[in-house]
């Protein structure tokens, strides 16, 4: 097994238990508090969201009350349908089973005493001016992310040409000289040291870095320096899909690197394969220059230009030409006659 | 200094996989290694895009070169991967 795998494979991923309620403020739902705030430390341990109508109903067997409450025209209008005592029995089997919060979506209100009851029972109670089908749907997306699988790497973390590319490699090899030098010429740095990185959609790895750190570097013999103080606004992001990991190894004349780059090594993380590059370095080659080519390269690749694979089929048209042809003698310049001027 | 013949004996001749296979096995040598085509075109084999612009066809015959410390090991080396014709159909 390769050493990159090696390193990765034996992470332990992480998942969050539970949420706080006041997370979802964070959810782009423009949500306000129905009633005053109450329950916004009460936890949510579920990624799903339930629809209690048939609860209201009275059909408590087998409610999913752990899980976040969506209510929308279907539960408000049934309860408007109800007297005020059945209104208030209906909606107290659901508070007082202990849900977490109650999102009202449409921008529904919900009477005085059922805002009390809530309140009563520790319930957060919020409002979404969002209809019931995009607020599910946002939540969902929102609390996938929430409780996703995520890995503690550690590495550096840059944006180069806008791919994300991720530098490994042992300590005190010089990760972060490469993310400040990338920085300098202009790229940006997500994270150095701690890099996050989360499972999105089953498919693909967010990163980013840890909300202490934020973009601070340390640099051997100097200490940390600040890249967004230092470098401005320009030089940092907050996150970036993880496309490409470099693993950084001291020169080893007996390891076999990549010299043409027509297979494509992957390494996994997560389950996720990510395209990865075995970097040989010794003193004097600008790594730097090289992740530049690495992210042009991959940008090739995504739009559909290979260089290994142009190369490597027009190398097999010559030779069959030569194999068609073999008395036909075969000019090796790029420039058949050097004409005209002799610039 | 060492000097051998060598032929390109596989079908589909000297395409990506082999000049990638000849370049891997002469770095693993201190030696100084050269190929050299009829027409006098002499690369270097441990250049993967030198190799691959011999373009040589199945049949085609090399001067394989060799100087240094591990001269005799490089020289067989690479001249067994032309005689194996690279693990490809001969």
């Amino acid at each position: 097994m390769p050493p990159s795998s090696l390193m990765l494979a034996d992470l332990e991923p992480l998942r969050k238990e539970a949420i706080a309620v006041r997370t979802l403020l964070e959810a782009p739902l423009k949500l306000v508090s129905l009633n005053e705030q109450v329950g916004w430390d009460n936890l949510i341990s579920d990624e799903n969201v339930h629809r209690p109508q048939l609860a209201l109903a009275g059909f408590l067997e087998l409610f999913t009350s752990h899980r976040l409450q969506v209510m929308g025209n279907t539960e408000v209008y049934y309860l408007r349908s109800l007297g005020t005592s059945d209104r208030v029995r209906a909606f107290r089997g659901i508070v007082e089973r202990k849900v977490p919060a109650i999102i009202l979506t449409n921008g529904h209100q919900l009477d005085p005493e059922l805002c009390a009851l809530a309140t009563e029972y520790n319930v957060a109670l919020l409002q979404t001016p969002f209809e019931t089908t995009r607020t599910v749907h946002i939540l969902s997306e929102f609390l996938g992310d929430q409780f996703a699988p995520h890995v503690v790497v550690h590495g550096s973390f840059v944006d180069v040409y806008g791919v994300g590319v991720l530098f490994i490699g042992r300590s005190g090899i010089g990760k972060s000289e490469i993310a400040l030098d990338l920085v300098e010429r202009g790229h940006r740095l997500v994270a150095d040291d701690v890099v996050i990185l989360t499972r999105k959609r089953d498919a693909i790895l967010m990163g980013t870095g840890s909300s202490l750190i934020e973009h601070v570097v340390e640099v051997r013999g100097l200490g940390v320096i600040d890249v967004r103080q230092m470098f401005g606004i320009r030089a940092i992001r907050y996150q970036k899909r993880l496309e490409i990991v470099v693993e950084l190894q001291d020169w080893n004349p007996s390891e076999d690197y990549e010299r043409i780059g027509l297979d494509d090594s992957t390494v996994e993380i997560l389950g996720i394969a990510i395209s990865s590059v075995k970097l040989p370095i010794f003193p004097g080659k600008n790594i730097t220059v090289i992740a530049e080519v690495i992210a042009l390269n991959y940008l090739l690749k995504t739009y559909g230009y290979n260089a290994a694979r142009e190369l490597a089929d027009k190398l097999e048209r010559e030779i069959s030409r030569r194999v068609q042809q073999p008395s036909a003698t075969h000019d090796q310049r790029m420039v058949t006659y050097f004409q005209g001027d002799d610039e | 200094m060492v000097e051998r013949t060598v032929v390109v004996r596989n079908r589909a001749g000297l395409h990506t996989r082999p000049a990638a296979m000849i370049v891997k096995r002469a770095a693993q040598f201190a030696s100084d290694i050269y190929l050299e085509s009829d027409d006098h075109m002499r690369i270097n084999a441990k250049s993967i895009i030198g190799v691959m612009t011999l373009a040589a066809a199945q049949g085609t015959t090399l001067k394989l070169i060799v100087s240094g410390p591990d001269e005799e090991q490089a020289a067989d080396a690479i001249a067994e991967l032309f005689e194996t014709g690279f693990g490809e159909p001969l």
